[in-house]
């Protein structure tokens, strides 16, 4: 019940917010906060039991917990990044279970600081794109397109500021948000351009 | 013989040169205008059949405006033989190790030319890609990079701004240690300072498979019809949504082209002259195969044949 009227209701809003008729799924949310003490990194990775600690490799322990469904980086300074949430109040929630986790280990951990760094969305616009005729056109300057080195074409719009990744298939990646109205609106502002260079098949 | 201004005469008048003294004298009333002028002239005379190796009506090689100096500077040399005479054996090295500005740029210099000699290029591109090395490295920021890469990179962004573009492969086969990546990495640096350094007028063109097709057909050696009909199938098959890299594409046309035609060139060779995995190519084949009667030129091929071909 709670799901029809979840989705009767976004695709009511759909055209009026949204006129591309589409709107970009959030897929990955990347938040850092500040838990203000010295952490002792070995022991914590000895003591928790969902972590990982290489210091040859990286210099910080890597920590995941199921629910929501997350991994946090925390480092010796008691900086901790987490990332792998979906939406806004799942990685504050995650963010505070981790410190939760830190405080149960006997460290006085606090949350300084919780700041959203990184949005990532994407969509599909179900039909093949010109990716070569970017490059020509006046959306040069913005875009970047080398198929041998990467199949898709990185688009960086300076207004928000914001990279979408066009691969030919129609699939579209819209990453560096910092709020979530950012992705919307990077995608509305872009999607003209996509059906301008949509691939007419013959 | 010319025309001047006496100052004695006040008119123009007809004045003489006289070599043998460097004089500039007026025929009308004998006043010498200048005196020893320097002759410009060469000083020797050279014949066409005696040049040998010392010709001295030339010296030091070609300027290069993108040294500080222009290249003027004289090197003291070895000695020949052997003078085990300490002064003038070791004032060679002494000069050497003095401060030299140019010197990291005679060395990339000398190493972009070897690669683009390797790659058979002329020698536009090679001037180009140093002109763009000189412009990244006046910003010093460049340090730290791995200098295969970036020397690398330089040439690849050259021959892409003469419309003569390589595949990375290829640069990568004469840059000494740079992979792929690492000149993917250094090119898109290069390109951001080349940005900087020069507002928004850096435009290289996107890669099409047709640029490639004439390379690639030579190498394979193949003969001039069937390398009509793989430009024509190339130009057809960008109207199509292959999603493919577009040398991906070039080296599966060559393939089919090829066992079109008398000569059947077999995987492996296509993939050699290409830089091409075989699995890449068959991969490509299958993307090409449902639309081949619209890419394959009518006049080479009929449905019959292309029937022939193996199906994927």
């Amino acid at each position: 019940m709670g799901d029809d009227q979840v989705l009767e209701a976004s695709q009511q809003v759909d055209f009026d917010n949204y006129p591309s008729g589409i709107v970009p799924i959030i897929q990955n949310i990347v938040s850092t906060v500040n838990l203000d003490c010295k952490l002792d990194l070995q022991a914590i990775a000895q003591k928790a039991r969902n972590s990982e600690y290489n210091p040859k490799r990286f210099a910080a322990v890597m920590m995941r917990i199921k629910e929501p469904k997350t991994t946090a980086l925390i480092f010796a300074s008691g900086k901790m990044v987490c990332t792998g949430a979906k939406t806004k109040q799942q990685s504050k929630l995650a963010a505070r279970k981790y410190a939760r986790i830190i405080q149960k280990l006997g460290f006085p951990a606090k949350f300084k600081n919780f700041q959203i760094q990184n949005i990532v969305g994407s969509c599909d616009v179900n039909f093949s794109i010109r990716l070569e005729s970017f490059q020509i056109s006046s959306h040069g300057v913005f875009s970047t397109y080398e198929p041998e080195l990467f199949p898709g074409l990185i688009y960086r719009m300076k207004k928000p500021k914001i990279v979408i990744l066009v691969f030919s298939t129609g699939k579209i990646v819209i990453a560096g948000a910092k709020v979530e109205d950012e992705i919307y609106e990077a995608f509305e502002n872009f999607f003209p351009v996509l059906t301008q260079y949509k691939r007419v098949q013959r | 013989m010319g025309d001047a201004y006496c100052s004695d005469c006040k008119k123009s008048t007809e004045v003489v040169f006289d070599h043998s003294a460097g004089d500039t004298v007026c025929s009308e009333c004998g006043l010498v205008l200048e005196s020893h002028s320097i002759d410009e002239t060469s000083e020797w005379r050279t014949f066409a059949n005696e040049s040998g190796d010392n010709d001295p009506v030339r010296v030091g090689g070609p300027t290069n405006p993108l040294l500080s100096d222009g290249g003027l500077s004289t090197v003291i040399s070895k000695p020949n033989g052997t003078t085990s005479d300490f002064l003038s054996s070791s004032l060679g090295r002494w000069q050497n190790r003095g401060s030299n500005p140019d010197r990291s740029l005679i060395l990339a210099f000398k190493t972009i030319a070897t690669m683009s000699d390797r790659l058979g290029l002329v020698a536009t591109i090679k001037d180009r890609a140093n002109e763009i090395y000189k412009k990244v490295e006046d910003q010093k920021s460049s340090r730290g990079r791995n200098q295969d890469a970036i020397l690398a990179a330089c040439l690849y962004i050259a021959c892409r701004q003469e419309d003569k573009p390589r595949t990375v492969k290829e640069i990568c086969s004469v840059a000494n240690g740079a992979t792929k990546k690492e000149i993917g990495r250094a090119k898109e640096y290069i390109m951001k300072q080349l940005e900087l350094e020069m507002g928004q007028s850096v435009e290289i063109g996107t890669i099409h498979a047709g640029d490639f097709m004439r390379r690639f057909c030579s190498n394979l050696g193949m003969t001039n019809q069937t390398v009509k009909a793989a430009q024509e199938a190339v130009q057809k098959s960008e109207e199509f949504d292959i999603r493919r890299s577009p040398i991906s594409i070039a080296a599966a046309v060559i393939y089919i082209v090829t066992q079109l035609s008398d000569d059947k060139k077999p995987l492996k060779d296509v993939s050699l002259a290409t830089g091409v995995a075989e699995g890449t190519i068959r991969n490509s084949y299958k993307d090409l195969y449902p639309h081949l009667s619209k890419i394959i030129p009518n006049w080479y091929a009929q449905e019959e044949d292309l029937k022939n071909l193996c199906s994927p």
